[in-house]
């Protein structure tokens, strides 16, 4: 693995047809539970594949098993119901959660252990354990049941806890915590800290939170207070103008900057050159051993082949960075 | 009381009916060409207007099934200016492709205009045009070109005076300018605001409205806009608590509407509540000058409750229309 200017990616990956299929064919009861993890188990080898031969040091699973972040610790937590799918952008739709009692699980902690020894199985490389985080998850769900939005995200905060700790105890080394709707309310953000120091309170992993999409000039430096080690932004969906709010403190010595160098929400295939300087850019504020490369967000929006291509110029958008600034 | 719908509306339906959505999955794969792709668009809005039809709205906008977000179709209208990268519309999970400025504005036009033409030629009720307005587009665009913000502003608001002039002949009964950015965003020069949205509504023969939603700030504004020039004023009711009791105190000089009506939450709205916090206000502006609608566009609800927030304004009309009132029925 390198030292410096680590590449990973976000979370998702794009499902492939054979799996849009199976997971169509388990709905209409054309095939098994078991068939259906088959499936999904294979789509997760390639996903692996991919990214070992790109060279990418941290791995995702790419969540296979999950149709939308939110939804799928809904659908597997007891007081959600299900709505029917409401509209997030373009022609994306997600189904929306409705809190209609107090949150629990509905059986043992660890859903997403076994997705995640699964995917350790199949590489050395270190694998990501995938959460979303409590106040996302909140932000995201329709409340049809607490008094307020604390009260939710604070019980919220101790699944994720229990989840994120069965996740270490199963040995994943990096724990991302997706914090995307973080800055959606800036006078909130000390809830959403509060919560996350639930989240990682004696969590023996490093641990993430991607945030994106929001407004970061209102939450920055603010943000700097999350209690996680290393924040994982978008960037190039904002021509990187990101670097510029992130200069406004010294990036602190205790952090690791994850940041997204591909967009993608856009068909648009960027060149490596177009990287490279963001990258070098982003070198002007965090160092090198403290920076990890990464694209925007989950690549699910876009087809195989263009997840294919955003990371491959990435990857080699982080290669040539590496050996033209002499970086290990 | 009259009632409204404000803007967007889901682009899908509850159980069986034209979906948008399917339908562009299926354009994009090459099963269904241009012609059946707009055909289930203009099934979809004709489905909008029944359900405003059948709660008899007494104006609804069009759904904005065409929409992708509030700025989507000016854009399309305007040369040097392009949808950018995807951003958090305010405090929703919804996320809208920021106007990117690339030179001086110019219009073009055509498009809102047509699109609100087909909307007019499916209904059989009144119809308005939901526009953005000049204050939230340039909050929320981004200037690669002007760097100058009174210089950007004189364009934005003479191209969508352009816009609306362009939709006049459409059959249109009302253009709706949407300003949710003065509602959320504190810090406005509310002289500013209103010499400009006067500018911005000046001899344009068919009425106009503006609706103030999604922040805490919507009170502030209705002093200054009720003497701006506007038919009428939509304010969020729900997000900003301090509308109903100003509203409740004193007569404007402009008709009212009340966003009662959660747009955002799919908890349903007790009628009998409802009515008990519209009284004050049907005293004292008079009962013909208030409208009653959703605090925003319902398409940030699933499509069944959609509808059911549309059947919520309709039983709160009809309790309104049976209570005993004392005085003040405009």
């Amino acid at each position: 693995m390198a030292e410096t200017l680590k590449t990973t990616s976000v979370g998702s990956f794009p499902k492939p047809p054979s799996l849009v299929k199976a997971r169509q064919r388990f709905r209409r009861q054309e095939i098994s539970l078991q068939d259906l993890r088959a499936a999904e188990q294979e789509a997760t080898q390639e996903v692996i594949r991919l990214q070992e031969a790109l060279g990418i040091d941290i791995l995702v699973h790419g969540e296979m098993e999950r149709g939308d972040m939110v939804a799928y610790f809904a659908e597997n937590w007891q007081g959600f119901t299900e709505s029917l799918p409401v509209r997030s952008y373009g022609n994306r739709y997600y189904h929306k959660p409705v809190v209609t009692n107090r949150v629990s699980y509905a059986g043992s902690t660890g859903l997403t252990v076994e997705s995640w020894q699964k995917a350790q199985a199949l590489t050395k490389k270190p694998m990501k354990g995938m959460l979303t985080g409590p106040y996302t998850i909140c932000d995201w769900s329709f409340n049809d049941f607490y008094p307020d939005r604390r009260s939710l995200v604070l019980d919220l905060a101790q699944l994720v806890h229990e989840e994120a700790l069965a996740l270490a105890a199963a040995g994943a080394e990096y724990i991302q915590i997706d914090e995307p709707a973080i800055s959606t309310r800036p006078q909130e953000l000390d809830l959403a800290i509060e919560a996350m120091e639930i989240v990682t309170r004696d969590l023996p992993a490093h641990t993430i939170s991607h945030i994106c999409y929001g407004d970061f000039d209102a939450i920055y430096p603010a943000l700097l207070d999350l209690p996680v080690n290393q924040l994982d932004l978008e960037a190039a969906n904002g021509q990187f103008q990101l670097l510029e709010i992130l200069r406004r403190v010294p990036w602190p010595k205790d952090k690791e900057l994850a940041l997204g160098v591909v967009d993608v929400h856009s068909h648009r295939l960027e060149s490596v050159d177009e990287v490279k300087a963001g990258i070098l850019r982003a070198l002007e504020v965090v160092p090198a051993e403290r920076l990890y490369i990464d694209p925007d967000c989950g690549l699910k929006t876009r087809t195989w082949d263009e997840a294919v291509q955003k990371l491959t110029v990435m990857q080699h958008a982080v290669d040539q960075v590496r050996k033209e600034e002499g970086l290990k | 009381m009259r009632i409204t719908t404000l803007g967007s509306y889901p682009k899908i339906p509850a159980d069986h009916g034209p979906s948008v959505r399917t339908a562009i999955q299926r354009f994009e794969r090459g099963s269904i060409g241009p012609t059946q792709l707009e055909q289930t668009i203009r099934d979809r809005t004709r489905h909008v207007i029944q359900v405003a039809k059948a709660h008899r709205l007494d104006l609804t906008s069009d759904g904005m099934i065409r929409w992708n977000d509030m700025f989507d179709g000016v854009v399309r209208d305007i040369d040097n200016v392009q949808s950018a990268g995807l951003l958090r519309f305010l405090d929703n999970n919804f996320y809208y492709r920021h106007p990117l400025v690339r030179g001086r504005l110019s219009f073009q036009g055509g498009v809102v205009r047509w699109w609100m033409t087909q909307a007019v030629g499916v209904s059989t009720i009144p119809v308005k045009a939901v526009l953005p307005g000049p204050f939230t587009f340039l909050q929320l665009s981004q200037d690669d070109s002007y760097h100058n913000r009174q210089a950007l502003l004189d364009d934005v608001v003479e191209v969508l005076r352009l816009e609306a002039n362009s939709l006049l002949d459409t059959g249109i009964q009302e253009i709706q300018w949407d300003e949710p950015a003065l509602a959320y965003y504190p810090g406005w020069d509310i002289g500013e605001v209103s010499e400009t949205l006067a500018h911005l509504t000046k001899d344009l023969s068919v009425d106009q409205s503006l609706a103030l939603y999604w922040g805490p700030g919507v009170h502030r504004w209705i002093e200054p806009l009720a003497i701006a020039g506007f038919s009428r004023l939509y304010l969020d009711a729900v997000s900003d608590p301090e509308v109903v009791p100003r509203l409740s105190s004193e007569q404007l000089p402009v008709e009212v509407g009340v966003g009662l009506i959660d747009a955002r939450q799919v908890k349903k709205e007790s009628v009998p509540e409802l009515v008990k916090k519209l009284e004050p206000i049907l005293r004292v502006q008079g009962e013909s000058r208030v409208w009653l609608h959703p605090n925003g566009g319902l398409e940030l609800l699933p499509p069944d409750h959609a509808e059911g927030k549309v059947h919520v304004l309709s039983q709160v009309r009809d309790a309104v229309a049976i209570a005993p009132r004392n005085g003040g029925r405009g």
